[in-house]
């Protein structure tokens, strides 16, 4: 029998309470934990989700720049790229050559703003896979002027499966154009950022471009892991910067991110010919992992609040405690116990209402994660950027989830500490003449 | 030399913005085997001598003499340590714990100090108190489950498992029927008989008072009579 077994032994006598105070610290670790979970795979869930709607992890856009100073974004011949992507060894799940436009789509006197992404649908059938059909068919892309639109634009211009309509653009040096598009499916659309392009065929994008049948706008890598961009990125960098000419990913103050950095050179540099762009998904993505720092930071004030609350109620009860066992606590001292030992029995019972508490939240914590990662939200869901595949996900850094454990219990000893002293400086005689 | 020596010792305790003087110089001395009774009526300070014989507390002037060590120059810890060796104690309300079993209360103060026995010896000597307080069939109940004779059995055994030279009762039988209390204060003097530990109580039961063979009465705070039966005074060699 030492410390720790009287502590629980006294922790039992008043079930209720203990319980009760347990529950409140469980309660705090479950709601931290959870924040903690969701913003672990939040970041990945929310790049897998963007790669998804950019086609890629890694990009790479030629830039030309013309003597009167506009940006021209064009891909004339890739071979250069492909070499230094073959010789790196580089394995990718795809690689997509886009074209892309912002233009109006007008339909019967409805106008509409839309970007429309260039698809090579012969090379990139995956693409289909990830686009939630509500009306018409994939295979009416075979149209060239085949457009897929979403649920959105088509309800605004009142469109329907085989209509027509005009779209009006500016070809790749800025001049007027104006084409057609046939409306071939209308997707879902699945909120936030997934609603902003339309996806039509690579071949007629370009000819409203103005672009060759073998030019067109962006490159994309898409990675069969997130962890590989970062890698890849800088390796093939390093190679491209043998052969071609390219924007430095670095910007001149060191917290610029490497898209920023680029956006900033295009449009202060001048520079004749081609050169070269290479982001990536992880630079767009930085604003999201500023969010994550945002809830986590948010969690860790709502643990800290909770705490704060859950610490009062702490000291409370280990006051009535004192004064409740006082006349114990006056026999354990006659019988030779030092204060240090009464000291160490108070915290020890508060560290095992901590760390019991904190270890039930873990696993309450672990349960609804379970229960809710089996619930299918659905593609169309309105938080479907958060989510892996219309499933929630949750991700626990072993590292961080020790830290809080570490912090309950250091917040539980302090708050029981100043009762726990009081107790073990009182004067055996008057602890024992005491009356409740 | 006495195993127990208090030389004008004074207690005043305050009480609100006035003052209790409770003990107005009491002077006496113990002597190892003694079996002692401080008697006298409510008030009379007993509980007090006996507290700071226990070095529970502390005397207001004077000096209390334990084992030959002044108490007054120990500290806390040092007085902690003496009181855990030297002194065993007996409560009034039996003050067990109440969380632990028979067993575990009697083994509660081995766990504490420096010089703890070995598994063995310990569990051995707690069986040889367990039986001499005849409480073999209740080692393992908790103090709810005991009688009050029981329980005062246990804080006997509790306060004899340390092997201590002097055991403080503080009215042991204050919360027991007579016939009970008698059995209490038999079960104390055959274990002075036999382990030659000096006995201190405190009682007001006159009947209680008699078994004695060393008795201090007091009255108003001060020695009113002191009497001993079959004992000399302490010899001043006399090895501690």
């Amino acid at each position: 029998m030492n410390t720790w077994r009287i502590a629980i032994k006294n922790l039992s006598r008043q079930k209720k309470r203990s319980f009760l105070l347990g529950s409140a610290i469980a309660f705090g670790v479950l709601i931290i934990t959870l924040i903690n979970g969701f913003t672990g795979s939040f970041v990945e869930n929310v790049g897998e989700n963007f790669a998804h709607i950019f086609a890629g992890h890694i990009f790479i856009d030629g830039v030309e720049k013309t003597p009167t100073g506009k940006t021209l974004y064009i891909v004339r011949n890739d071979n250069e790229l492909i070499q230094a992507i073959e010789d790196l060894e580089i394995e990718y799940s795809f690689l997509t050559r886009h074209s892309e436009f912002s233009g109006t789509l007008i339909f019967e006197g409805e106008s509409v703003r839309q970007s429309i992404i260039g698809i090579d649908w012969e090379d990139e059938q995956y693409f289909t896979g990830r686009l939630i059909l509500k009306d018409g068919s994939f295979e009416n892309m075979q149209n060239p002027r085949s457009v897929i639109l979403s649920d959105k634009i088509a309800d605004k211009l009142k469109l329907q499966v085989g209509d027509r309509m005009l779209v009006q653009l500016r070809t790749y040096t800025g001049q007027q154009n104006v084409g057609e598009f046939t409306l071939a499916a209308i997707i879902l659309d699945p909120g936030l950022v997934g609603s902003i392009s339309g996806y039509a065929n690579k071949t007629y994008v370009n000819e409203l471009l103005n672009l060759a049948p073998d030019e067109y706008m962006t490159l994309g890598l898409y990675l069969p892991s997130m962890d590989d961009i970062d890698p890849t990125a800088e390796a093939l960098y390093r190679r491209l910067a043998e052969d071609v000419d390219l924007f430095a990913r670095e910007g001149e103050e060191d917290e610029v991110n490497p898209f920023m950095a680029i956006m900033q050179q295009i449009e202060e540099e001048e520079w004749e010919g081609l050169r070269y762009r290479l982001y990536t998904l992880n630079d767009m993505l930085s604003e999201v992992e500023q969010i994550v720092v945002v809830l986590n930071t948010a969690g860790l004030i709502i643990l800290l609040i909770l705490f704060i609350i859950i610490m009062v109620g702490i000291t409370n009860t280990f006051r009535m405690v004192m004064f409740e066992r006082i006349r114990e606590i006056g026999t354990m001292r006659a019988l030779g116990i030092q204060k240090g030992g009464i000291r160490r029995l108070f915290l020890t019972e508060a560290l095992w209402i901590g760390l019991g508490g904190a270890l039930a939240g873990l696993a309450a914590a672990a349960l609804v994660m379970v229960i809710l990662s089996q619930i299918f939200w659905g593609l169309d869901s309105p938080i479907f950027i958060l989510l892996k595949n219309g499933y929630m996900t949750f991700r626990l850094s072993f590292l961080q989830t020790a830290a809080n454990l570490g912090l309950v219990a250091v917040l539980t000893l302090l708050a029981a500490f100043f009762p726990a002293d009081k107790a073990a400086k009182l004067q055996p005689a008057v602890a024992l003449r005491t009356q409740k | 030399m006495a195993i127990v020596e208090l030389k004008d010792v004074h207690k005043i305790y305050p009480l609100g913005k006035t003052e209790v003087h409770a003990v107005k110089g009491v002077t006496f001395e113990i002597c190892k085997g003694d079996f002692i009774s401080i008697a006298g009526p409510s008030g009379s300070g007993k509980s007090t001598i006996l507290n700071m014989i226990g070095c529970i507390d502390t005397p207001t002037s004077g000096t209390v003499i334990i084992s030959g060590q002044t108490t007054d120059t120990l500290s806390d810890k040092e007085i902690t340590e003496l009181r855990h060796k030297e002194i065993g104690f007996i409560f009034q309300s039996f003050n067990l714990i109440p969380v632990l079993n028979v067993y575990e209360n009697i083994e509660f103060p081995l766990l504490l100090g420096k010089n703890r026995p070995k598994k063995n010896e310990k569990k051995e000597f707690i069986d040889f108190l367990i039986h001499e307080v005849g409480l073999d069939e209740w080692r393992t109940h908790r103090p709810n489950e005991l009688s009050g004779g029981q329980r005062q059995r246990v804080a006997i055994a509790r306060a004899l498992v340390t092997k201590p030279r002097i055991v403080l009762a503080d009215e042991p039988t204050a919360n027991l029927d007579s016939v009970t209390g008698e059995a209490i204060i038999e079960l104390m003097k055959k274990i002075n008989r036999e382990l030659e530990t000096t006995f201190i109580f405190s009682t007001h039961d006159p009947t209680i008072v008699e078994i004695a063979d060393h008795i201090i009465r007091l009255h108003d705070g001060v020695v009113a009579s002191e009497e001993r039966r079959n004992r000399e005074p302490c010899r001043k060699n006399e090895e501690t």
